[in-house]
This record gives structure tokens, sequence and C-alpha cells, in this order.
């Protein structure tokens, strides 16, 4: 091996850092996967908020899903003030979720056309914050948006290499649906990134249950193969490196 | 006097030849009626941002919108449904 060192992006989740070699590499997309209710929105809206706040690097919280009032109420209670941070221009979060209510009611999709509409949404947000982080919250969403699915699977190729050519580090969230067995909806989200995380919250008896946390893949480090407990605190998310979970 | 907006891109490919599709049903329809109004989000991303418009092209006419290359028919019913609506609300006045 070189003595060559990949600039890593520390990710605000305590412990997280500790499984791989320090934080994401910056540049690179990773993917948090898991099942609904297993903290991937938490988890991304943290990477945002710390990020701004510990580490100045401005940030671009993108929402396909939840509106922006109700993600701020759900952060408040971890004592992230999201909405302080907005008008201190060190975030920002762009409101495409299905409750604006201006937004068209879409009657009719013909196969040709690309997401440059969405792109140039969220490279406004990045040139005009100088930012560092991106998450999109979440790629689930698109499947339920837009019919034509092998566009979208071309698309998003496009859409991730020109966010982090920028040199963001872009955090996409993906919802496994229920029964499945795969990263979600699209089929090809692992390709996508650089690096996977898996959430779970996964039942361990008729009365409890337990998250924990997978680094299923990080290109360029060595990360740990094991599947880490993982529990959201009145902080925020905390994983403990040290402990292996009994779900597992 | 009815508004049909298109988003377009700088990069987008499909672009121009909507654009062709729309331009020609309007002329069809009677442009006394119908006004264009052609929003490029690559020097307007705030305009796209607003009406959560995320593909490309996206033609809309009152509260509906179709993504991609348009057929004429479908902007003929979007157009029809369009002046409905406003009987509907003159009516309801």
């Amino acid at each position: 091996m070189s003595d060559h060192v990949i600039d890593r992006v520390k990710t605000g989740i305590p412990g997280l850092d500790d499984l791989i070699e320090g934080g994401f590499p910056r540049g690179d997309t990773i993917l948090v996967a898991g099942k609904a209710g297993t903290g991937k929105s938490i988890l991304a809206t943290q990477f945002i908020y710390k990020g701004a706040i510990e580490y100045n690097e401005p940030g671009v919280f993108v929402t396909l899903e939840e509106p922006p009032h109700l993600i701020k109420r759900n952060m408040m209670q971890f004592g992230m003030d999201l909405e302080k941070l907005e008008r201190e221009k060190k975030i920002s979060i762009v409101d495409l979720s299905p409750s604006k209510e201006v937004a068209p009611v879409t009657i009719g999709e013909y196969p040709s056309f690309d997401l440059s509409g969405l792109e140039a949404i969220i490279l406004n947000h990045v040139k005009k914050l100088n930012a560092k982080r991106v998450v999109l919250d979440t790629l689930s969403i698109m499947a339920y948006k837009f019919k034509s699915r092998d566009i979208l699977r071309e698309e998003f190729f496009k859409l991730t290499a020109n966010i982090t050519r920028t040199g963001c580090t872009l955090l996409l969230t993906s919802e496994i649906p229920a029964q499945d067995q795969g990263l979600g909806v699209f089929d090809i989200e692992a390709f996508l990134a650089s690096g996977v995380i898996v959430l779970y919250n996964e039942k361990i008896s008729d009365t409890s249950r337990s998250r924990s946390i997978e680094v299923l893949k990080l290109r360029g480090s060595k990360h740990s193969s094991r599947i880490h407990s993982m529990r959201i605190t009145d902080e925020g998310i905390r994983v403990w490196p040290g402990e292996i979970s009994p779900g597992h | 006097m009815i508004e049909v907006v298109l988003f377009k891109s700088d990069s987008c490919a499909f672009c121009p030849r909507a654009e062709e599709v729309v331009r020609e049903a309007i002329e069809n329809f009677g442009s006394d009626v119908f006004t264009l109004k052609v929003i490029n989000v690559s020097e307007n991303p705030e305009a796209a941002e607003e009406y959560g418009i995320f593909a490309l092209p996206t033609v809309m006419i009152g509260g509906v919108s179709v993504t991609g290359i348009p057929e004429p028919d479908m902007l003929m019913k979007m157009v029809l449904g369009t002046k409905a609506m406003k009987k509907r609300k003159v009516r309801s006045k």
C-alpha cells in the first residue's frame, strides 16, 4: 500500500467515523439505505447539521419527501436548530416535497426527458452557499413520481456525477421496501455510490427491537465488516463501534 | 388569455423539439388566445424550484403539466381542461 492519504469528511455521527477510517472520502457519493423507520433521514440531516456547525462545511439538504417544517420540528428534539443555520446561510433546505402547493399535477409523461431541472436547482444552492455537503432525501420517491425507470437510472448517474464534480460529498437515502432483499426500488442504488451504509431496526423479541448499522462497502477504506449497535439518543444518532448488534 | 409555460434547460437534448411542438400547437389553436412563456432553468433555477419541476422538458398549462416531448393531442386535452376549469369558476361566482 502507498502512503497516499484520502481526504475524509467527518460524518458528524459519533462512533461512525471509527468504523470507516475517520470519515467518508471527500467528494464521494454515499448511499444510506434502510427500511422505513430505521433513521435514514435523521442520519442524513445530522450529517448536514454537524457539517455546518462543527466542521464549517455548508450543506444543502434536498427533501423530496418530508416538508421542511416537519424536518425542522423533528430535529429540534435532538437540539438541532436547522432554522437558525438556514438564517445564518450555513445550510439550505430545498423543498421539493409533494406538499408544495404551487407544483402542477403531472397528467402525462413521455420517455424523452432528463433531470436537468433537479440538477439546476441543487447546483444553484451549492453555488450560493459554497456548499461542501449535499443530501438527497429520498431517492426512492422518484419511483413514484416518474414511470420511466430506465431513464431515471441513467439520469441518476449523471446527477450524482455533476453534484460531486463540484467537490461536494453527496449522501443519498434509499428506502428498502418491506419484503425486499435489495437496497432500494431501482436496483442500481449500490452502483450509484462508492459507499453504502445500511441501517436496521430488527425485532429481537416480542416486545423489543434493536437498531444497528452496517458499512456494506466503502471504496478506498478498510471499514468494519461487523454490524454495530446504533441508538437514537436525545442528541441524535450515535454508533457504538465496540458493540456488536444483538440482533445479528 | 391562456398561458402555456415551457420549462427547458441549456443541457436538455429533448427541449428544442418540445419547444417546436408547443409553438406549432399554439399556432394551430389560435395564437391570439395563448401566450407562451419559456423558462430556461439554467438561467432561472429558482422558477424550477418554485414549481417543483425536476424533469425537462415540462409543459405547464393551468395547474397541470406533462413531462417529455408532448404530443399535440395531449396539449389539446390540457387546454380544454383549463378552459373547462375557467368556465366552472365563472359559473360558481
